[in-house]
């Protein structure tokens, strides 16, 4: 069992406080969903998490191990991996070599011994994007590109996986099957946090829910609680909005 | 990181006292002394200034570190020779077509033709752009103002002037600090108070937001590129009185690398910064000249103060955030070659050198062998700029330790190993400045290494424990009872040993350091987010460099027999990597294209000697560096693009682009076609459903799921 917690992180950007005192836990077996309209601070928080922003106050941890000093780099070799909002996959390499490049890394912190290249094979199997090894990333549409990232991710074998808005550039049925992945992912025993626009995917993936908003957890609760919730309804959805 | 700056500065001021203490000339720090300083430090950082506010000015603007800033100012001193020395125009008004007329019009032309082009490259074309225009310039003025015939560019109102504490401040000089002066009262009022100064502050801060709001970025662009250009010639002009313009490369550098140094300071854009930037600058070398007397092995050391104040203010700098992929899609189109492909290529390669070896005359064999000496130093690049992304200007500099390396430890006598001693040396050479600029990235990295390796090639390889100010004898080797005296052998030699090091260059891009190389250089935060610790990455990846240049360096030591350190010369390592990078950067094949560019033209003039010809050995790698716009792959792709056709079993690039994108429209016409017989005229059958999942790839929890 792992667990990511993230205690009372606060992250000022000039006058702009972009996240404020945000408080929340994700544990291994669950899909935690983290939603909120544009510029409430989802990334930022993601940055915060993998050591790319230094949050103004707060802490991350994990296991009860406290990540401020980690760089991240040590933080994914502690067991935390993510995508980006932002495409950032390697563009001038192949999904595959993608894929290794992070399974590779992964050995030299991995405690038993395996071959990088039959794991990036299974791992681009379950994602489901093999037809697509040989092509060079850049070349991609957006979709593949981050089911790329997420192939990525899962190579460095994480306790903890951050997903930063992984079904934009995905069709329907493209991200029926990224949500079911995600649900087997979490029965595996991985902690997924997901950033999400697409609220079905949230609402049937997800087993608990924060919602941010400017910056602060504004409420939080299963999908059906969130659904109901009426303070979400006015600052999230728009006053009659329906999800 | 505020301790850590303080801590950095307090170190320098202790260094700088500690060097003034040692090499002070004997005279009285007394008031008089500090006015004569002023008198004179200050209308020498009026010019830099000048210079330093051009290429803030382009660079905050337009995005693009203009290398040619220098240069522009050098042909704008030429121009102005010409018309008032050679045409006799008056004064003012050879100054005022010069400066308000030409130069600004050179300035749009450059922008219209070339910089426009390179808004959202790569930052290694983009630099490499302007280090081309650089040389090409010089290589222009070389050809049409002789070096060899004195030029000098009379004071203006020669020989008059008035008296400040004891000295005779010049007009000459007094008006350059006016006009510097008069040109902050100027800016302040363009950028404030009227509509396109406005327009460039916006473009500054947002350029994507002041093209929404109606400010056309690329007028904007042509204002601070005819801008920068008429300041880059105003500075020239007003120099070229203070120099050597026989020196046309010293006269280049004279405004450009104190404009570095300036802008430094002012973190590229802070005007008032860039100003103080100059004036410390100014400052200190004055000083130096008034109170310090550097000798011997130190005796480079005053020359080279702007090097050092550009250095230790990049390393004041603040660590930069890791870095993101770049939004604009970089054209890569180079084939990833599998070691055994590569060693066949090789081989190949080994017996062509050879082969045209012996058509060769002697003098054409010699520069052949220099050739394949310096392709060898420029494969150093090929990991640490082709992969990594990393910028440096360093490689001849590096090369230029393993050479010294080499020949202390045994090369004089011709022992193999010295090779391996002079790699060994470079390498922690290359690790340490990678630790120490490592923090830095894109262009503060790229000016870091260029200010390093200016030091290293005056200073750090006249010391007793390199070059000593002497050339040192490193004869070519006897191995194995074969003696590689002649240049054919040694050509031979050369190209083995090339070839070994490129073959070991592909093995490497093929292991899992390769790909992290190259990951790396795609996407730092994506690379960190996997684990792989950059700092430790490129502190290895500058060693390899380094190590490979250092060997490189023994070699052409021994090519040239009698090494010395200006065999090393920074200009000369501009050139080379200008050229590695025309010629493909992440490729071995275009360090061979870095090494013989030249041989065609030498052999050309040797048939058809002519002053343009003679120019064209510095005009073509500079202008040939506008081919990486179009080809950023470089030269090497876009040939062996060309020839493709001809190879059976390949085709090229850009065949196989036009058939993508035939097949692609095919299919979409095949799809619409499509459309009525699916689902519109009938109903989907189980079957059309899971054919359509099965490609798709829906996984299976899903289909299960539905079931």
């Amino acid at each position: 069992m792992s667990r990511l917690a993230v205690s009372d992180v606060s992250v000022r950007f000039g006058g702009l406080l972009a996240v404020d005192g945000a408080n929340f836990s994700v544990e291994s077996g669950s899909v935690i969903g983290l939603i909120g309209p544009n510029g409430a601070g989802k990334t930022t928080l993601f940055n915060v998490i993998t050591g790319l922003q230094t949050p103004s106050a707060g802490s991350v941890t994990l296991d009860d191990r406290d990540l401020r000093r980690a760089k991240p780099y040590k933080r994914a070799r502690l067991g935390i991996a993510r995508t980006f909002q932002r495409l950032e996959a390697f563009g001038s390499l192949t999904v595959r070599e993608n894929v290794l490049v992070a399974a590779e890394m992964r050995k030299r912190w991995a405690t038993t011994r395996y071959d990088a290249g039959i794991v990036a094979d299974k791992i681009l199997a379950r994602v489901g994007i093999t037809a697509l090894a040989e092509a060079r990333c850049e070349q991609l549409p957006t979709g593949s590109a981050r089911l790329v990232e997420l192939a990525r991710a899962l190579a460095v074998d994480p306790r903890i996986l951050l997903l930063d808005e992984p079904s934009s550039g995905l069709d329907e049925d493209e991200t029926d099957a990224l949500g079911a992945l995600l649900v087997a992912l979490a029965r595996d025993g991985l902690g997924v946090l997901l950033v999400e626009h697409d609220m079905p995917l949230v609402m049937t993936t997800c087993d608990y829910i924060h919602v941010l908003d400017f910056g602060r957890v504004i409420a939080q609760g299963t999908p059906t609680q969130v659904q109901t919730d009426a303070e979400v309804q006015r600052a999230y959805l728009g006053s009659k909005a329906t999800m | 990181m505020r301790s850590r700056q303080l801590v950095a500065g307090l170190v320098l001021a202790a260094a700088f006292v500690a060097v003034s203490i040692q090499n002070w000339a004997g005279n009285d720090l007394s008031l008089k002394a500090i006015e004569q300083l002023l008198v004179f430090a200050l209308p020498l950082a009026g010019i830099y200034a000048l210079a330093a506010t051009g290429l803030v000015v382009v660079y905050s603007t337009t995005g693009v570190f203009n290398f040619a800033q220098g240069a522009i100012g050098m042909l704008a001193a030429f121009v102005y020779w010409q018309l008032k020395v050679q045409w006799g125009w008056s004064t003012w008004i050879a100054v005022t077509v010069t400066v308000f007329v030409l130069a600004p019009l050179f300035g749009i032309l450059l922008e219209r033709a070339v910089m426009r082009h390179l808004a959202g490259q790569d930052l290694v074309i983009q630099l490499m752009v302007t280090v081309g225009l650089l040389l090409g310039f010089v290589g222009i003025a070389v050809t049409i103002w002789d070096p060899n015939v004195g030029h000098s560019v009379p004071a203006f109102f020669p020989e008059q002037g008035f008296q400040i504490a004891g000295v005779v401040l010049t007009w000459h000089r007094f008006i350059a600090l006016c006009v510097a002066l008069a040109l902050v009262v100027g800016l302040r009022f363009l950028l404030y108070s009227t509509r396109a100064g406005i327009a460039m502050r916006a473009v500054v801060d947002n350029r994507s937001l002041a093209a929404l709001n109606g400010v056309s970025a690329q007028q904007v662009s042509m204002f601070a590129w005819a801008l920068g250009s008429s300041l880059a010639a105003l500075a020239g002009v007003l120099i070229a009185n203070e120099t050597d313009m026989s020196a046309l490369g010293s006269l280049t550098l004279a405004t450009l690398v104190p404009a570095f140094a300036a802008a430094a300071v002012g973190r590229m854009r802070s005007l008032p910064l860039t100003y103080l930037g100059a004036l410390v600058l100014a400052l200190l070398q004055q000083f130096a000249s008034l109170f310090l007397s550097f000798g011997g092995r130190w005796a480079q050391v005053p020359n080279r103060i702007p090097e050092i104040m550009l250095f230790a203010v990049l390393l004041m700098r603040p660590a930069a955030n890791l870095r993101f992929a770049r939004l604009t899609a970089t054209r890569r189109h180079a084939r990833v070659a599998k070691p055994r492909s590569a060693a066949a290529g090789l081989v190949v390669l080994v017996f062509a050198i050879a082969l045209v070896g012996t058509l060769l005359s002697s003098a054409n064999l010699a520069r052949l062998d220099e050739g394949i000496g310096l392709a060898l130093v420029a494969l150093s690049l090929v990991p640490l700029t082709g992969w990594a992304g990393q910028v440096s200007f360093a490689p001849l500099a590096f090369a230029g330790v393993g050479a010294a390396a080499f020949a202390h430890w045994g090369g004089t006598q011709g022992h193999p190993w010295a090779l391996l001693f002079g790699a060994l040396a470079a390498a922690p050479v290359g690790a340490v400045l990678s630790l120490i600029a490592g923090r830095l990235q894109g262009l503060y990295l790229g000016l870091a290494t260029f200010a390093f390796a200016y030091f290293t090639g005056d200073v750090i390889l006249n010391q007793p424990f390199a070059f000593n100010g002497q050339s040192l004898t490193t004869p070519r080797p006897t191995w194995f009872g074969i003696s590689f005296n002649s240049d054919r052998a040694y050509l031979v030699l050369l190209s083995i040993a090339f070839a070994l090091v490129a073959f070991l260059l592909v093995a490497l891009r093929n292991s899992a350091w390769g790909r992290r190389l190259v990951a790396m250089r795609d996407s730092e935060a994506a690379a960190a987010t996997v684990g792989v610790n950059l700092f430790e990455t490129k502190i290895a990846v500058f060693a390899l460099s380094a190590a490979i240049a250092g060997l490189g360096g023994g070699f052409l030591a021994m090519f040239y027999g009698h090494t010395a350190s200006n065999a090393f010369d920074a200009l000369v390592g501009l050139a080379l990597v200008l050229q590695i990078v025309v010629g493909g950067v992440a490729l071995v094949t275009g360090a061979v294209f870095a090494g013989v560019f030249r041989l065609p033209i030498q052999i050309l003039q040797d048939h058809w000697d002519s002053k343009w010809i003679r120019g064209l050995q510095q005009i073509a790698p500079g202008f040939a560096a506008l081919g990486i716009i179009q080809s950023p792959d470089g030269a090497v792709v876009a040939i062996a693009d060309g020839f493709a056709p001809l190879i059976p079993g390949r085709t090229s690039e850009r065949a196989e682009r036009a058939k993508r994108t035939r097949e692609r429209r095919a299919a979409a016409r095949a799809r619409e076609a499509k459309i009525p017989q699916l689902g519109l005229t009938e109903p989907f059958t189980a079957e059309t459903i899971g054919e359509i999942e099965r490609r798709l790839g829906i996984a299976s929890e899903l289909a299960a799921g539905r079931r």
